[in-house]
């Protein structure tokens, strides 16, 4: 029984690792997405990670004027498995990759500073469950 | 007996959901029931997302309002000593580290080298020596006359750093951090703005109002028997100015261009607060600010 349990333990324990370095491969493949060739994107120092299961990750956050921001996500090996889209606090939508094939990255010019509602789901007709990764890039 | 069996054939099943997330297959995966989400495995994912935006783009602001560089906004490395608990290191890793990108934007290097070394025993006593290894020192060293690159280096550990404490469950750890950055980067535009006199930076401060909201969910969502109440009190004194600044918004359709993968907002706002409340916010922050580093 004892024996059981410590066999139980090592394969949950390993099963937890091989989802960990299935998300850090998934970080590593985002960060190619937003630096970009010309590597001119600066991180916001932060990794958005989200499990998601046929619901949307929302986040808040605050783009400033006279910079140019990229959104970059990814799920997977293909890379178009992640939706995302960008609202003002009003709702009102100022981008979703859905209308773009899922795109891997996208750009923002921002004129003028805006809090924005970044929400983030699976494409379902491509997968239903799994690992987001998102990352925000700035240049001035 | 049975139940162990159980929960040995539920590992393997779970074992079998998981490689099937990282392999290549195209068709849609395990349903959404199979997955416990009280289970070890999702622990690490779960809750809500925050977000701060970097620092750095209020250093940046600074240098392009044509502030000149003041050594004595910062934190002194000599402080570094008195941090004896995770939550003042944390904080104060924040602060040193937006410290960092602001000596990097002002191209200060030698000063650089020095509150980089202060990092390093931060993050060391942290348990983050990954981020900061001798690989990122060698990069920092050579890059250090560098500005666009040390900004690189510079958010690029602090990201590792993110992303290792997230995924060890150290998520208190990583929004303390967060918020220690925030804290100074709004210190550093109200200590070079006294008078309000410089438009642009009155206005990025007057901006901070929806980051302040998510500073205070942040120390919510993460207070440790109550470690946070203190600093989340001081917030929400904080707040009560921020939420007296008008923000006039008026929504216009953005312009996108596929071709470029670029979204251009066309959005119209104005930020109004007088040169009361901005002493205000800055007396306040000054008294945040103070408490955390000493």
């Amino acid at each position: 029984m004892k024996k059981l349990a410590v066999i139980t333990a090592v394969l949950l324990a390993s099963v937890t690792m091989s989802y960990a370095q299935d998300c850090e491969s998934l970080v590593k493949a985002c960060e190619v997405h937003l630096k970009g060739k010309n590597n001119s994107f600066v991180s916001d120092g932060q990794v958005y990670t989200a499990f998601l299961d046929r619901e949307k990750a929302e986040f808040k956050t605050t783009f400033f004027g006279g910079s140019t921001y990229r959104i970059a996500a990814t799920a997977g090996e293909d890379d178009t498995y992640v939706i995302f889209t960008v609202t003002d606090t009003q709702g009102n939508l100022l981008f979703t990759n859905k209308n773009y094939k899922n795109s891997t990255y996208w750009d923002f010019k921002v004129p003028k500073t805006i809090p924005v509602i970044i929400s983030t789901e699976l494409d379902m007709d491509k997968k239903v469950t799994g690992c987001a990764v998102m990352m925000i890039g700035f240049k001035r | 007996m049975n139940s162990t069996f159980s929960v040995i054939f539920a590992s393997f099943a779970l074992a079998g959901i998981i490689t099937a997330c990282g392999s290549n297959e195209e068709k849609p995966e395990v349903a959404k029931e199979v997955l416990d989400p009280n289970s070890a495995l999702n622990t690490n994912f779960d809750g809500k997302i925050f977000s701060i935006p970097s620092p750095m783009q209020t250093a940046m602001l600074l240098q392009e309002a044509n502030a000149p560089f003041n050594e004595s906004y910062l934190n002194s490395i000599d402080n570094v000593e008195n941090y004896s608990t995770e939550m003042k290191r944390a904080l104060n890793l924040g602060i040193y580290g937006t410290d960092l990108g602001y000596l990097a934007i002002y191209k200060q290097n030698s000063l650089s080298l020095k509150y980089l070394a202060t990092i390093e025993k931060l993050t060391s006593k942290l348990g983050l020596e990954g981020a900061f290894d001798k690989e990122f020192m060698s990069r920092f060293e050579k890059n250090s006359t560098n500005q666009d690159s040390m900004m690189v280096i510079v958010s690029d550990a602090f990201k590792k750093s993110d992303n290792f404490l997230k995924s060890n469950d150290r998520k208190s750890v990583s929004s303390l951090i967060l918020v220690g950055g925030w804290v100074e980067s709004l210190y550093l535009a109200c200590e070079i703005n006294p008078d309000g006199k410089n438009a642009k930076i009155t206005e990025r401060i007057g901006e901070q109002r929806e980051t302040l909201a998510t500073i205070i969910e942040i120390l919510e969502k993460y207070n440790k028997k109550g470690s946070n109440d203190e600093l989340i009190a001081q917030m929400k004194e904080l707040k009560v100015d921020f939420d007296k600044i008008t923000i006039d918004y008026e929504f216009v359709q953005p312009k996108t261009e596929p071709s470029k993968k670029l979204t251009t907002l066309r959005h119209k706002t104005t930020v109004k607060m007088d040169a009361a409340l901005l002493k205000s916010i800055t007396d306040k922050i000054v008294s945040i600010r103070q408490k955390i580093t000493a």
